[in-house]
């Protein structure tokens, strides 16, 4: 289950197959007569997704018509959204002034806070800095804080929140269930806004690695080494699975390469992407960096049970993927060598 | 200081507090409001929140982050800071004790070979955020704390846990949440942690010249603009050493202005009125204060 099965929410989850949708294939007979294969059968009723890409994108520029129409390509229905209380979800894992393409820009969380306010929600920015205790150093370090400010924008701050037991419904961990934000467990829609980079443990973060930043440091520790200790990609995957309500607008304009999440260097892609199914965000992103998304340990946990990661079941919106793409370093480092299909492009 | 009086005010009229005004009482705020007050003189409502802090240390001995919470038991530390700091006639003996008996049950995980990958030492054993999980600058900084106040500055793990904290110094000065190289990179300093840290090690012999590039960082980074919680630890970092910098009052007084403006943190706020006590290293006392 996830906000894309929610057809209040959504409207459309590509799943056309051929020209054949699920309904179709499922009272046509055209199984029972034997015209389609078994395989074949499967594969078409495998869950699909759309995802849309921008290109040529800045932050003082157009982001909130480009956010806009990213979120009703994917399938959003804004009249739903209205009076619905919406979490924009940022990475600030520990900003720092001299490195901003660690850390979501303000420009999109104010943008993409101006969209769903525009549609009637009531929005508020909430994070867990991961590696910060001091949540107003990471508000000043990253600019957001100001930004919020100017824009009047709450912050809820996700390290000391009010928090809530949940249980872990991704059983991929040995964690029964997770401490949530009351912030983010009574919100209708949660927005992971990350940032497009590398991670030199699990290769990638994106929309999924970013609700790291959902779990309370109060309880888990600054880091959140419980969720290490639990293995980073079956938590990275327990998280999502237990927050289903989550979409994704990801940061793609500014990016970072080599040793991410905090300690890499720049690299310049000018996009945006948006989709309302994870998984198939963060796929594309992969393949945009020129990395395999199936040799990304969270996202082949994800395929098929969080949503498809398969290039083959993400219908591209916007722009295709495949002129955009260009390849991210990474460390040279055993555990990441597969990401890459084609051979290692090492920092 | 018309900013002290402010702050000193709202931690007397609320001693027991949460994260945010209003929120769920939690453990850390509490005790520190409590921790600014002693240090300020201003003991009956401490009381208050020695009172709301007894029913919260489980049987074990440890004190959960918030109310009727068990776990995580970070918190303990600072329960022990206060019981200690106001053990008069030994009143909170036998809490401070159950206390440090939890908190030196209490361990990081250790791996057991030194890793290519990481930079510090990970066989040190200091305190976890959370049981199971490895040693981390802040949880260890706190209970060295906790065991100093207990009159255990010798034991074992005391001595253990400056060992780590001074391994999780970064080479060119600063700490971070405990981290220091990753995959062949040194990482960054934060002024928060390296604050906690040069406060527990203050009153080590011949600890200056070995944070000395700790103490520079720290320095350089703090100003009129810092925010609350990472000044307050930052100036009772610097006071331990004679190294307050000129103008930290107003400094002060600028986050109190802030925070005020902004969330009314009792937890910053606490802080900030503690800090205004830098010199006199109220977190590494150990007498009860006579009450007025």
């Amino acid at each position: 289950m996830s906000i894309a099965d929610s057809p209040e929410l959504v409207t459309t989850t590509p799943s056309k197959a051929g020209g054949i949708d699920r309904r179709t294939l499922m009272i046509s007979g055209l199984t029972a007569a034997g015209l389609l294969g078994a395989s074949t059968v499967r594969q078409m009723l495998r869950r699909r997704a759309a995802v849309f890409i921008a290109k040529g994108q800045k932050y003082n520029e157009h982001l909130v018509t480009t956010i806009r129409d990213g979120l009703v390509a994917s399938g959003l229905v804004p009249k739903a959204v209205a009076g619905k209380k919406v979490l924009l979800k940022p990475n600030l894992v520990e900003p720092s002034r001299a490195v901003p393409h660690m850390t979501t820009h303000p420009a999109m969380i104010v943008a993409a806070a101006e969209v769903f306010r525009g549609w009637g929600a009531h929005v508020t920015v909430g994070e867990g800095p991961g590696h910060v205790r001091d949540t107003d150093m990471a508000l000043a370090e990253s600019g957001v804080g100001a930004a919020l400010d100017a824009a009047k924008l709450p912050f809820a701050d996700l390290n000391y929140d009010e928090v809530v037991w949940t249980a872990n419904r991704g059983q991929a961990c040995q964690l029964q269930g997770f401490f949530f934000p009351k912030t983010v467990v009574e919100a209708d829609i949660l927005v992971s806004l990350p940032k497009m980079k590398t991670h030199h443990w699990v290769g990638v973060t994106a929309s999924m690695k970013n609700l790291y930043g959902t779990i309370p440091g109060i309880k888990y520790g600054w880091p959140k080494n419980v969720l290490h200790h639990n293995g980073i990609p079956e938590t990275v995957f327990d998280i999502n699975a237990s927050l289903p309500k989550t979409i994704a607008i990801v940061d793609g304009i500014d990016c970072m390469e080599g040793d991410g999440p905090i300690m890499g260097t720049l690299k310049h892609m000018g996009l945006v992407l948006v989709g309302v199914n994870p998984p198939a965000v963060d796929a594309t992103v992969c393949r945009l960096m020129q990395l395999d998304p199936a040799h990304v340990p969270y996202l082949r946990l994800a395929a098929d049970k969080l949503g498809p990661i398969e290039d083959g079941l993400i219908e591209q919106r916007g722009e295709a993927w495949r002129p955009l793409a260009s390849p991210f370093q990474i460390l040279d480092k055993p555990h990441l060598n597969k990401l890459r299909p084609n051979g290692a492009l090492v920092s | 200081m018309a900013w002290l009086d402010e702050i000193l005010s709202r931690l007397v009229e609320h001693p027991v507090c949460g994260y945010r005004p209003g929120s769920t009482p939690a453990a850390e705020p509490t005790t520190i409001a409590a921790l600014a007050l002693v240090a300020h003189g201003r003991m009956p409502p401490v009381d208050k929140a020695l009172d709301w802090l007894v029913p919260q240390q489980s049987v074990i001995g440890s004190v959960g982050v918030y109310e009727r919470d068990s776990t995580p038991g970070w918190a303990t530390s600072f329960a022990v800071l206060l019981w200690t700091r106001t053990n008069t006639r030994g009143r909170h003996q036998a809490r401070i004790d159950h206390g440090v008996t939890w908190l030196l049950g209490s361990r990081g995980t250790t791996m057991e070979e030194e890793s290519k990958d990481l930079g510090h030492n990970p066989r040190l054993v200091g305190w976890p955020w959370a049981s199971g999980t490895h040693s981390w600058l802040e949880p260890t900084a706190y209970a060295l704390l906790a065991l100093k106040a207990a009159g255990l500055s010798d034991h074992p793990r005391a001595r253990e846990a400056v060992k780590l904290l001074l391994d999780r110094q970064l080479p060119a000065g600063g700490f971070n949440y405990g981290n220091t190289i990753v995959l062949g990179q040194e990482l960054k300093p934060h002024v928060q942690p390296t604050g906690v840290a040069l406060v527990a090690l203050a009153d080590e012999a011949g600890i200056r010249d070995r944070v000395g590039r700790s103490l520079d960082y720290l320095r350089a980074e703090v100003n009129v603009g810092t925010t609350s919680s990472s000044l307050a630890w930052a100036l009772l970092g610097l006071g331990g050493y004679g190294a307050l910098p000129s103008g930290h009052k107003s400094w002060l007084e600028a986050a109190t202005n802030r925070t005020l403006a902004h969330d009314a943190s009792p937890y910053k706020l606490g802080l900030l009125a503690l800090a205004d006590r830098a010199g006199d290293q109220p977190l590494l006392k150990r007498n009860a204060p006579a009450a007025n």
